[in-house]
C-alpha cells in the first residue's frame, strides 16, 4: 500500500476533507471535566490526535448505548399493524481510532456481521465506514495491548493510519478506499526511511509500558491456557467474584463486549405503540440469565464474573473474534468498583490467590 | 461533541456523570472520570438512569378530579383549584410533603411557598426521619449538621467501621471507596447482625445480635476507656460532657454485654484496639428512609470522640444520605421547625431575617411533621401538598384517603398520585439547571440537557406561578437567583452560587469568606468551640427472643428500598434485577441459615409461617449463611409483607436498622 | 430494508411479520395454545421449519418472547402453546381471536430427523416440557414406517397439569405408538398412574438398543430421568434435550442465551446428553 507524509499543522485537513461526506467522530476533550470522549465532532477541529485513550469506546458509535431498532403501530379499532425498522444508513469517518480500539471493533465486526445471522443494525452504522487510526507513541496509565497482541500500533483494519514522527505524520494505507482518498490530497510521498522511523519510535513506546506488561505475552496467555482449560481453582473465581459490585461497568467500557438487552418501550398515549430498544446489558447482573420460572442457570456472582472473563480469556472464543476478547485498553480496570478490572484478574489467575 | 455533565440523582453519593442527547432526548449516560467523588465509576443504577430520563411513564398534563375520573385542565386552572383548596383551611390544617428527590432550589422554594404563602409550619420531607437523627446529634456535638467527614477522605483513613448499613448496595459507590481502602491496607470493620458484601470484603465482621448495635459501640467504647487508649488531653481540651456518657459503661458488667451482642471478648478488644491506636478512623451508618435510631447513633459518635477521631484528616462520623438529596432537605430547611442549613424556626434573630427577606411574617404556631399527622386520628390535617413521592407503596393510604384534599406534583407516574384532586406535571431535573447536595455535603450543579415538553414547567417557576397566582409575586428571572437568596439566608450556603458551580465538581459546605473553597471535612482547629459528648440515654432494652418466639426478626429496609422505589420501576435493566428476587418469592421471605432451616424442617423457597405475638404471615423461606442461628430477616419492600405484616408492628420499625420483632417460624 | 433472510435450507424472518389469532383454545391451568398464521400470503407459503425450532413472538405493546413451534412441519395446524410467566406471555394470554401478533423466525437448529431412521424414539417429557417435543412426536407419527417403536412417556404434577390430553388419546390408537401416562399427585377420580415419570420406564419396557431418547421438563426431572436413562445404558449421544435460555434476539447476537461455549438459538435448542456435559454450566 502507498505512504504519504502530512505535515503537523495540516492533518486536520483529513477529518475536514472527510467531513464533506460522512459523519465524523473523534477524540475530542471535554473542557470543563478534562476527560475525553470519542463521539460525533460538530467541529472536526475539536478532534484531537494527542488526547488520551478515550474514556467510552468507539463502539458507540457502531453499537449506542441505548438505540431504537423498530416501531410498530397497533391501531385496534382498524386492527391493522405498522411495523417499521429504524435504524439508517449513514457514511461515518472515525478518525483517530486507538490501536486497541480498533481491534475492538473488528472484534465486533466478525461478532456481528460473521456469523450465522448478520446484524443489521451494526450493519447500518458499519457500511460506508472510513477509518483512520492513529499509532499510539507512547502507552497511557492503564494500557497493555502489547501483551493482547493489538498495538501501540495497528496493523489491519483501517483505511488510513497515522503516525506522529515529530513534525510530521507518517499516512499509511490500509484498504483501496484509503488509498484512493489519500492520493486526493496532494501529500507528499513517504518512503522506507520514514517506515523505520515508525518503527523506531513504535519500539520505544513498546519499552514505556508498564513492566508486565513488557514483560511477555506469556503474561496473559498462560492465564488464557489456564481459563480455556478450565483449570482456573473455584476459589479464584470466588475471591473475584465477592469483590464485584454487579455495576455492568465492565462490559459497557470495554470495546469487544456486545451483550445487550432488547425493551418494548410503549407509550401511554397508544396502547398498542412501542419503540423496541436495544441497549447495552452485562453479563454480570443476576437478571441477565435468569430464566421464566426462576431458574437461574448462573446464579452465583462469581460464576457470572466467570462468564465475562472466559469471554475475554478464553481461546474458544477466538472462533468468535479471531483474536482474544480482550484488547488490553485496561478501561475496566479504571470504571471497576469491586477493582477487579481485566489486569488484576489476570494477576489473581496466576497467583491462584485464594481466601 | 454531545456529552452534558451533571450528577446522578439517585442515591445521595453524588457520582458525576456525562449525559448524551438525541433529538432532545437523552439517550446515553457515561460517568465522570476526573469527578472527585466516583472518580470514573458509577453503580448499576447510575449506569440506566438514562432508562429514567427517557421513560414516557411521566406526569405530562394537570389534572384535576371533583368526584369521578382525572380530567385534563390547564395549568391555570389547576393551580387555582390547588390554591382555592388549601385557602379553606386554617394554615394547621394543611401539610406539604416535600421530596428528598428535589432540587436545592425547589426544597427553598416550596418551603417558602408552605410558610410564606400558605404560613404553615407543616413541612417535611417524605423520608422518614433517619437522616435527621444523625444530624441532630452532630449539630448538637459539632454544630455541623452533616457528614463530617468526607469520601474523598475515605482512602486515607486507616481504621473504617461500617455499622449497620448494606453500603454497597445503598450508596455503592462509597462502599467501593471503602472496599479500594481496605484493599490499601485500611481496617475495615463491618457491625452487622446479617453478613454483606461489606461485611465479606472487611478485614473484621462483627456479627452483633440483632437490636444490639449500641451495646456493641458502647463495648467498643468501654474497652478504649478502661485500656487507656484514649488520650485525656484531647478529651479535656476539646471536648465537654463525659462525664454523662461514661455514667453509662458502668450499667453493664462485661459477661452481660457479650451475651446480650453475642460477640466475643477478643473480638470486642482488637477492634476497639485497632481504632484507639489508628491515626484517622470514620464511621458509616445509615440513615435517610431508615437508620440507626438516635441513641444509636448518639453512642457512635460518642465513641469515636472519645477515641479522638473528630476533626481531624481521614476522620469523621459520617451518616449516609440515601437518596440524591436527602441532605440538601435538611439543608433547605424542610423540617416543622428549622429554616435552612438548620438554623432554628424559634430563634428570633433568624426569623427576622427571613421575614425582611421575604416581606412577611413567619408563622407562629408550630408545625408537625406529616407522618406523624396522619398517624395521629385526632389529628388536624385536612389538606396535603405531595411533591414527587419516592416509594413505589404508599403508607398511611387510609388516613390520605380520608383527607378532604390532596395534591400531587411530580415529574413521573407515582401510586400517591391516584390519592390526589388536583395533579400538576414538573420538569425532570434534566430540563432545568439545579443544585443538589449529596450526603458529604458536596452542592452540585446539575445542567439543563433538554428542553421540558410543552407546557411543562421546572419547579421554582410553577412554585413561583403558585406563589403569584395566590397573591404573592416573586421575583426571580433565572433559577440561579433562588440560589442567591438561599445564599443570602443561609451561612453555610454564603459563598455559594451557580456561576461558581458551573464547570467544577462541586462544593462542600460550609462555603463562605472563610472558606471560600468550601470545606472538605469538619476540622478541631477550626472549629471555635469544644465538642459535646451527646445526651445518651442508659437504658438498654436490647429485645430477647424465648422458648415461644425464638426468633429475632430484624426488618431491613435500607438493603431494599430500592426495590419499591418507585423510580427503579421506570427502568428496563435495574428493574429486571431489582425484581429477580422478587420473581424467586414472589410472596416475599424470610431469610434463616441452614441449621435454622433444617430445624423447622423446610428448603429454600418452602412456604413457612411468621409468627409474632402481634400477627403472623405466610412466606417463602429464604435459606442463606447470611444470617445466624435464630436470627431472621425480613425485606421491607414486599407490598404483600409489609401490608400483611410488618404494618402491625410499625412502633417497632420506627428504630429503623435495629428494629426486632421476635418470633417464631413453622415449617406449614 | 430486507424483512427474509435466505439461508440454506429456507427462508428466515427477520424483522417482526403481522400474524392473526385465529383461534385460541385453553389447554390446563395458565397454559393456552394459539392458532395463528401470518398475514402476508406470500411469506406464510414459505414459512418453513423443522421439528425442535421456535420463533420470537412479538405482543404488540408489550414485548417479544421466544416460543417453540409444536406442530409438525408437515400437515400440521400451525400453533403455539404458551404459558403465562410474566409480563409478555400474560399480555399474549389476553388477546382474542382476531387480535395481531408479529412472528420472526423460525430460529435454532432443531432436531437431526434424518439420523434416526430405523430407531426407537422414546419421548420423555415432565409437564410443559411436551410443548417442545409435540412437533417431533407428530412428525415421527407421520412417518411411522421409518421408525421402530415410538413411546411417548408424559408426567404432570396433577391429572390437571396434564398437557395435550386429546393429543395423547389419539396418539394411543396408532399402530405401533405407545403412551404412557404418569401424575405426581393423584387426584380423586384418577386411575391412572401414580409416581414420577421415570417411574414408567419398566412397565413401558423401555428400548435401550438402537433408540434415541428426547427429554424434556423442568430441571429435576431432567436430571432423574437421564440418570435412569443412562443406568439402564442408554448413551449420552442417544439422549436429546431442547434448553432453555433467557432470549431477546433469537439470532446468537445478543448473547443472554450463552450457555458454555454455545449460544442455545443458534447452537441449540436441540442438544445432545453428550454435549450438554461439556458445556460445563448448570443446566
Ligand atoms: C427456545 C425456547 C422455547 C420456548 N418455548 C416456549 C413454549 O413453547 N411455551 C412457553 O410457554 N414458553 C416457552 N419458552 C419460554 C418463554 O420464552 C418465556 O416464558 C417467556 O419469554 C417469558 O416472558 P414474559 O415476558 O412473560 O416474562 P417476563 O415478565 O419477561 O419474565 C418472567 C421471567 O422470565 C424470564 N425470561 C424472560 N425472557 C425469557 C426467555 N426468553 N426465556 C426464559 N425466561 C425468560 C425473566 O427473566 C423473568 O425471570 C421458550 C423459551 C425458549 C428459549
Ligand atoms: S477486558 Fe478490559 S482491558 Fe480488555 S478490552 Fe475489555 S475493557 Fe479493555
Ligand atoms: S465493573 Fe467490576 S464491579 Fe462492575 S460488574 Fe464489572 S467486575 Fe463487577
Ligand atoms: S452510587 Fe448513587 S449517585 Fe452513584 S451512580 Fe449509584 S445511585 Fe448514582
Ligand atoms: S437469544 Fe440472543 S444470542 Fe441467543
Amino acid at each position: 500500500m502507498t505512504m504519504f507524509l502530512i505535515k503537523k499543522s495540516d492533518v486536520g485537513k483529513i477529518a475536514e476533507e472527510l467531513a464533506r461526506d460522512h459523519q465524523v467522530y473523534g477524540p475530542m476533550i471535554e473542557k470543563g471535566s478534562g476527560q475525553t470522549f470519542f463521539d460525533r465532532a460538530d467541529d472536526v477541529s475539536e478532534i484531537s490526535l494527542s488526547a488520551p485513550i478515550p474514556s467510552n469506546p468507539p463502539k458507540s458509535v457502531v453499537f449506542p448505548q441505548m438505540e431504537r431498532v423498530l416501531a410498530y403501530e397497533y391501531d385496534r379499532p382498524k386492527n391493522s399493524v405498522k411495523i417499521e425498522p429504524d435504524y439508517k444508513v449513514e457514511p461515518k469517518a472515525l478518525v483517530g481510532l486507538r490501536p486497541c480500539d480498533l481491534a475492538g471493533m473488528l472484534c465486533l465486526d466478525r461478532f456481528f456481521m460473521g456469523q450465522e445471522f448478520v446484524d443489521e443494525v451494526y450493519l447500518a452504522h458499519r457500511k460506508k465506514m472510513f477509518i483512520v487510526t492513529n499509532t499510539c507513541v507512547a502507552p497511557f496509565k492503564q494500557c497493555f495491548c502489547v501483551c493482547t497482541d493489538s498495538g501501540p500500533a495497528a496493523s489491519e483494519g483501517y483505511d488510513l493510519n497515522l503516525t506522529d514522527l515529530g513534525d510530521e505524520f507518517l499516512v499509511e494505507t490500509g484498504s483501496e478506499k484509503g488509498a484512493v482518498f489519500a492520493a486526493g490530497l496532494g501529500l507528499a510521498a513517504a518512503d522506507d526511511s520514514h517506515l523505520a522511523r515508525k518503527k523506531k519510535i513504535v519500539d520505544k513506546s513498546i519499552s514505556l509500558f508498564e513492566d508486565i506488561a513488557v514483560d511477555s505475552k506469556a503474561w496473559i496467555s498462560r492465564v488464557m491456557n489456564r481459563v480455556t482449560t478450565g483449570f482456573v481453582k473455584e476459589e479464584v473465581w470466588e475471591y473475584i467474584g465477592d469483590q464485584c459490585f454487579e455495576c455492568g461497568a465492565c462490559s459497557f467500557v470495554c470495546p469487544s463486549c456486545s451483550c445487550f438487552n432488547i425493551a418494548d418501550v410503549t407509550n401511554p398515549e397508544c396502547e398498542g405503540c412501542a419503540d423496541r430498544l436495544r441497549s447495552w446489558d452485562s453479563c454480570s447482573y443476576e437478571g441477565y440469565s435468569r430464566m421464566a420460572g426462576g431458574h437461574n442457570p448462573r446464579k452465583p456472582v462469581e460464576d457470572r464474573r466467570n462468564k465475562r472473563f472466559f469471554c475475554k480469556l478464553s481461546y474458544s472464543q477466538m472462533k468468535k473474534y479471531l483474536r482474544p476478547g480482550c484488547v488490553g485498553c485496561g478501561r475496566c480496570a479504571w470504571v471497576c468498583p469491586g477493582d477487579i478490572g481485566l489486569p488484576n484478574v489476570v494477576t489473581y489467575v496466576r497467583r491462584e490467590i485464594t481466601r | 461533541m454531545n456529552q452534558k455533565p451533571g450528577v446522578c440523582t439517585f442515591c445521595g453519593t453524588g457520582c458525576g456523570h456525562f449525559i448524551g442527547v438525541e433529538n432532545n432526548r437523552i439517550a446515553r449516560v457515561y460517568p465522570s472520570q476526573n469527578h472527585p467523588v466516583s472518580k470514573g465509576r458509577l453503580c448499576v443504577r447510575g449506569w440506566n438512569i438514562h432508562e429514567l430520563l427517557d421513560t414516557p411513564d411521566r406526569i405530562k398534563k394537570p389534572l384535576i378530579r371533583s368526584d369521578g375520573p382525572f380530567v385534563e385542565a390547564s395549568c391555570d386552572e389547576a393551580v387555582g383549584r390547588l390554591i382555592d383548596s388549601l385557602k379553606k383551611y386554617p394554615p394547621e390544617s394543611i401539610g406539604f410533603l416535600a421530596s428528598p428527590r428535589s432540587s436545592n432550589e425547589e426544597q427553598y422554594l416550596l418551603m417558602k411557598l408552605a410558610r410564606s404563602v400558605f404560613g404553615t409550619n407543616n413541612i417535611c420531607l417524605d423520608s422518614e426521619s433517619g437522616h435527621r437523627a444523625s444530624l441532630n446529634v452532630l449539630h448538637a456535638g459539632t454544630g455541623m449538621a452533616g457528614m463530617l467527614g468526607s469520601i474523598e477522605e475515605i482512602c486515607g483513613a486507616e481504621f473504617i467501621l461500617v455499622a449497620g448499613i448494606d453500603i454497597t448496595r445503598q450508596n455503592p459507590i462509597i462502599g467501593s471507596e471503602i472496599h479500594m481502602a481496605a484493599r490499601a491496607g485500611a481496617m475495615v470493620v463491618t457491625m452487622d447482625s446479617r453478613r454483606t458484601q461489606i461485611a465479606r470484603l472487611s478485614k473484621k465482621f462483627l456479627q452483633v445480635r440483632p437490636g444490639a448495635n449500641k451495646l456493641a459501640v458502647l463495648a467498643l467504647a468501654k474497652t478504649i476507656y478502661e485500656e487507656n487508649l484514649h488520650d485525656p488531653s484531647f478529651l479535656e481540651a476539646h471536648t465537654e460532657g463525659f462525664e454523662g456518657f461514661r455514667r453509662a459503661f458502668g450499667k453493664l458488667s462485661e459477661n452481660e454485654l457479650y451475651e446480650k451482642t453475642g460477640l466475643k471478648a477478643d473480638e470486642i478488644k482488637t477492634v476497639a484496639r485497632h481504632l484507639a491506636r489508628a491515626k484517622s478512623a470514620m464511621v458509616f451508618f445509615s440513615s435517610g428512609i431508615s437508620g440507626l435510631d438516635e441513641d444509636t447513633i448518639g453512642y457512635i459518635y460518642n465513641l469515636f470522640l472519645l477515641a479522638g477521631k473528630i476533626g481531624k484528616e481521614g476522620c469523621g462520623v459520617n451518616p449516609i444520605a440515601g437518596l440524591n438529596n436527602l441532605q440538601g432537605g435538611y439543608d433547605m430547611g424542610l423540617a416543622p421547625d428549622l429554616l435552612t442549613g438548620f438554623q432554628p424556626l424559634a430563634d428570633a434573630a433568624t426569623a427576622k431575617k427571613f421575614e425582611k427577606e421575604w416581606g412577611t411574617a413567619l408563622p407562629s404556631s408550630p408545625g408537625k411533621p406529616i407522618y406523624r399527622s396522619l398517624a395521629d386520628q385526632a389529628s388536624e390535617l385536612k389538606a396535603l401538598v405531595v411533591v414527587d413521592h419516592d416509594e413505589g407503596i404508599v403508607r398511611y393510604a387510609d388516613a390520605i384517603k380520608k383527607l378532604d384534599f390532596v395534591a400531587y406534583i411530580g415529574a413521573f407516574k407515582n401510586p400517591f398520585a391516584e390519592y390526589a384532586h388536583v395533579v400538576l406535571p414538573i420538569a425532570t431535573y434534566v430540563q432545568e439547571d439545579a443544585t443538589f447536595t449529596n450526603a458529604e455535603r458536596r452542592i452540585q450543579l446539575s445542567t439543563k440537557k433538554i428542553e421540558p415538553e410543552d407546557g411543562l414547567l421546572p419547579g421554582w417557576k410553577l412554585y413561583s406561578m403558585i406563589a403569584a397566582k395566590a397573591g404573592r409575586a416573586w421575583k426571580y428571572a433565572k433559577v440561579s437567583e433562588v440560589m442567591d437568596e438561599i445564599a443570602r439566608l443561609t451561612p453555610a450556603y454564603a459563598g455559594v452560587t451557580h456561576a461558581k458551580l458551573a464547570g467544577g465538581f462541586g462544593l462542600q459546605w460550609p462555603v463562605d469568606d472563610k472558606n471560600p473553597g468550601g470545606t472538605r471535612r469538619f476540622d478541631l482547629a477550626k472549629a471555635g468551640r469544644k465538642l459535646a459528648f451527646y445526651g445518651v440515654s442508659d437504658v438498654f432494652e436490647a429485645p430477647s427472643a424465648d422458648d415461644r418466639f425464638p426468633f429475632l426478626l430484624m426488618v431491613g429496609k435500607a438493603q431494599h428500598f430500592w426495590h419499591q422505589n418507585n423510580l427503579m420501576k421506570k427502568t428496563h435493566i435495574p428493574m429486571r434485577e431489582y425484581n429477580a428476587t422478587l420473581m424467586d418469592y414472589p410472596e416475599g421471605y424470610v431469610e434463616i441459615c441452614p441449621q435454622s432451616a433444617k430445624e423447622i424442617g423446610v428448603r429454600d423457597r418452602w412456604p413457612v409461617r411468621v409468627v409474632s405475638p402481634h400477627g403472623e404471615m405466610r412466606v417463602s423461606a429464604r435459606v442463606s449463611d447470611d444470617v445466624s442461628p435464630n436470627t431472621a430477616y425480613a425485606p421491607y419492600f414486599v407490598q404483600e409483607m409489609i401490608s400483611r405484616f410488618l404494618l402491625g408492628h410499625t412502633e417497632v420499625l420506627r428504630q429503623g436498622e435495629d428494629a426486632t420483632i421476635p418470633v417464631r417460624i413453622e415449617k406449614v | 430494508m430486507s424483512q427474509v433472510l435466505n439461508i440454506q435450507d429456507g427462508k428466515i424472518v427477520t424483522v417482526p411479520e403481522v400474524a392473526t389469532i385465529e383461534e385460541i383454545r385453553d389447554e390446563i391451568r395458565e397454559v393456552k395454545t394459539f392458532y395463528l398464521s401470518i398475514d402476508n400470503r406470500e411469506i406464510w407459503s414459505g414459512f418453513k421449519y423443522k421439528s425442535g425450532q421456535f420463533i420470537m413472538l412479538t405482543v404488540f405493546g408489550s414485548g417479544e418472547f421466544a416460543v417453540s413451534l409444536p406442530p409438525s412441519p408437515e400437515n400440521d395446524r400451525f400453533h403455539i402453546t404458551v404459558r403465562t410467566v410474566g409480563k409478555v406471555t400474560s399480555a399474549l394470554h389476553a388477546l382474542k381471536p382476531g387480535d395481531k401478533v408479529g412472528i420472526r423466525g423460525p430460529f435454532g437448529n432443531g432436531f437431526p430427523f434424518e439420523e434416526f431412521k430405523g430407531k426407537n424414539l422414546v419421548y420423555v417429557a415432565g409437564g410443559i416440557g411436551l410443548i417442545p417435543l409435540r412437533s417431533s412426536i407428530v412428525h415421527a407419527l407421520q412417518h411411522k414406517k421409518d421408525f421402530g417403536r415410538v413411546l411417548v412417556l408424559h408426567g404432570a404434577r396433577t391429572p390437571d397439569d396434564l398437557m395435550y390430553k386429546e393429543n395423547l388419546k389419539e396418539w394411543q390408537s396408532f399402530e405401533g405408538f405407545e403412551t404412557y401416562i404418569t401424575v405426581d399427585v393423584s387426584t380423586p377420580g384418577w386411575t391412572g398412574e401414580t409416581g414420577f415419570v421415570h417411574t414408567l420406564f419398566d412397565k413401558a419396557n423401555l428400548p435401550i438398543d438402537n433408540t434415541v431418547a428426547f427429554v424434556c421438563g423442568p430441571p429435576v426431572m431432567f436430571n432423574t430421568v437421564i440418570g435412569e436413562l443412562m443406568k439402564r445404558g442408554l448413551s449420552d449421544e442417544n439422549i436429546y434435550s431442547t434448553l432453555e435460555r433467557h432470549m431477546k434476539c433469537g439470532v446468537g447476537k445478543c448473547q443472554h442465551c450463552a450457555v458454555g461455549r454455545t449460544l442455545v438459538c443458534t447452537d441449540g435448542p436441540v442438544y445432545t446428553y453428550r454435549q450438554i456435559k461439556t458445556l460445563g454450566e448448570e443446566i
